[in-house]
């Protein structure tokens, strides 16, 4: 375990003093090696808040560039970052707004060939991307390693979250089987701001060790109304990627 | 107030959401908001509000940023430390949404320069951390009949009110004592959550769709991710709003 500096102690102090957090909680952030698949509306808030509270090694991976019709939502670039790459964009962000963490950016787009590469050796993957297909990807590279993934998606002012972990929890393709076709949807900043923050929480809480994740449980949004509901998620036994069947040794 | 091209691309993705359209993006446009606390709310609330594209943020606080605010004021970064933090935001604000004015003010909300402070405001957000301060802005919304959306956060639980005279109960009638303020825990992820819920209330509100949080308490329980809708009522001898 590394130690916390003085600067440390007094940074992190308001969370330290949660209850069950302390001085081994902050110092599991600061061990902890998180991925996050994407840079852009969820991206944003998920690496910022998890930036903030102190988790050191962040690999950000995305493959496109801000474009003005972003900036009503991705607060980790503005005008200044067009052109750029977003996670070299989010790098910069992320380590003004705390620099005692380190940034890996990633710009290659993820495949199923290079998505073990792109991940690398983490203790927790973080969903922040807009399309199944590259989401499966990842889902299946987290089945096989057996690292733990949160999911989330938004549309509107509508969302949903839920914390993979298995072989105790289904998998994102019992869960969602397959792609929908990938559109333009409609998005604000404030829906990324909902469920990208719940994102980080479910995130520090696992790297903590405080408090209980959502696990087997989708939580859906409805922010036009205002409600929040949690669906229970069943495994499909015969699942191509987390079954029993699915040639994975 | 009219669209420029830049404003039509820059918020194209949100001016498709049903109802929203250009109308509401003009409504964002003309609207003032009036954001008590540059803290941990303030951050996300004056973030996300000025990324749909509010015209006129009056952000309000007289404090300056400390190493121990930066696990969770994203607003602040360390080289704001010595900086007001209503001053600090602006040049945040400034840098992520060059169209949105931001109108700093660095004075404490007293029963004397609330009506000043908050000025032409069309709503009032609070992202504050001390009930004496939310008292005076409830005491003032209630009197101008202006909506009021209230927030408060210990560790990883929060609550969410939208608070609007006489139609709802004001923040007098649900929290009639005091608290007095002290050192709490929190985590930077709880003000994020409830922060953005607030823009997200803010956001309908002037923009004209979904249904605000009116009559009903939202309580959040981070720690169990439990959300709970609870209903509160006027009290009709309210010292506040029990004559209206």
């Amino acid at each position: 375990m590394k130690e916390l500096t003085a600067s440390e102690k007094e940074r992190y102090h308001r969370q330290m003093i949660f209850d069950g957090w302390g001085e081994q909680a902050q110092q599991k952030l600061k061990d902890a090696k998180v991925f996050i698949a994407g840079a852009g509306g969820l991206g944003s808030p998920v690496s910022i808040y998890i930036a903030v509270a102190g988790v050191r090694n962040i690999r950000i991976c995305d493959c496109g560039e801000p474009e003005l019709s972003n900036l009503n939502r991705q607060i980790l670039h503005d005008d200044t970052s067009i052109g750029l790459n977003k996670a070299i964009s989010a790098k910069h962000t992320l380590e003004r707004l705390n620099p005692d963490i380190q940034v890996t950016a990633i710009t290659d787009k993820i495949t199923e060939k290079n998505v073990g590469r792109i991940i690398g050796d983490v203790d927790l993957i973080i969903d922040c991307l807009d399309n199944f297909d590259t989401r499966h990807y990842i889902n299946l590279y987290a089945v096989k390693r057996s690292i733990p993934m949160i999911h989330a998606g938004v549309y509107g002012m509508r969302g949903q979250m839920t914390m993979i972990k298995t072989p105790e929890t289904p998998c994102l393709w019992c869960i969602n089987p397959g792609s929908p076709p990938s559109d333009v949807f409609p998005i604000v900043g404030a829906t990324a701001g909902v469920i990208g923050s719940l994102q980080a929480l479910e995130a520090l809480k696992y790297l903590s060790g405080v408090g209980t994740n959502l696990l087997g449980t989708l939580l859906v949004w409805d922010g036009g109304k205002m409600e929040f509901m949690t669906l229970p998620q069943h495994k499909d036994q015969g699942c191509p990627i987390c079954g029993q069947d699915n040639g994975i040794d | 107030m009219d669209l420029n091209s830049s404003e039509k691309e820059r918020y194209s993705r949100q001016m498709i959401i049903t109802d929203w359209g250009e109308a509401g993006q003009q409504r964002l446009k003309k609207s003032t908001v009036f954001i008590a606390g540059a803290g941990g709310l303030g951050s996300p609330v004056a973030v996300y509000l000025a990324a749909a594209g509010v015209g006129t943020l009056r952000i309000c606080d007289f404090g300056e940023p400390e190493l121990s605010n930066l696990n969770r004021q994203i607003l602040h970064t360390e080289s704001d430390i010595g900086i007001n933090k209503a001053i600090s935001a602006e040049a945040s604000i400034k840098l992520l949404n060059p169209n949105v004015r931001v109108v700093p003010i660095t004075d404490m909300i007293t029963q004397d320069t609330v009506e000043g402070i908050v000025g032409n405001a069309d709503i009032i957000v609070d992202c504050l951390d001390n009930f004496e301060a939310r008292h005076i802005l409830n005491e003032f919304a209630v009197k101008k009949l202006l909506p009021f959306i209230h927030a408060g956060i210990h560790g990883l639980s929060g609550q969410v009110t939208f608070i609007h005279s006489p139609e709802t109960p004001c923040l007098r009638c649900v929290f009639p004592a005091v608290v007095p303020k002290k050192v709490f825990p929190v985590v930077g992820v709880t003000p994020g959550i409830i922060g953005s819920i607030e823009s997200a209330e803010a956001l309908k509100w002037i923009v004209g769709i979904g249904e605000n949080l009116k009559n009903q308490l939202l309580i959040w329980d981070g720690d169990t991710m439990d959300f709970q809708k609870v209903l509160i009522k006027k009290d009709p001898d309210c010292p506040v709003c029990g004559n209206l």
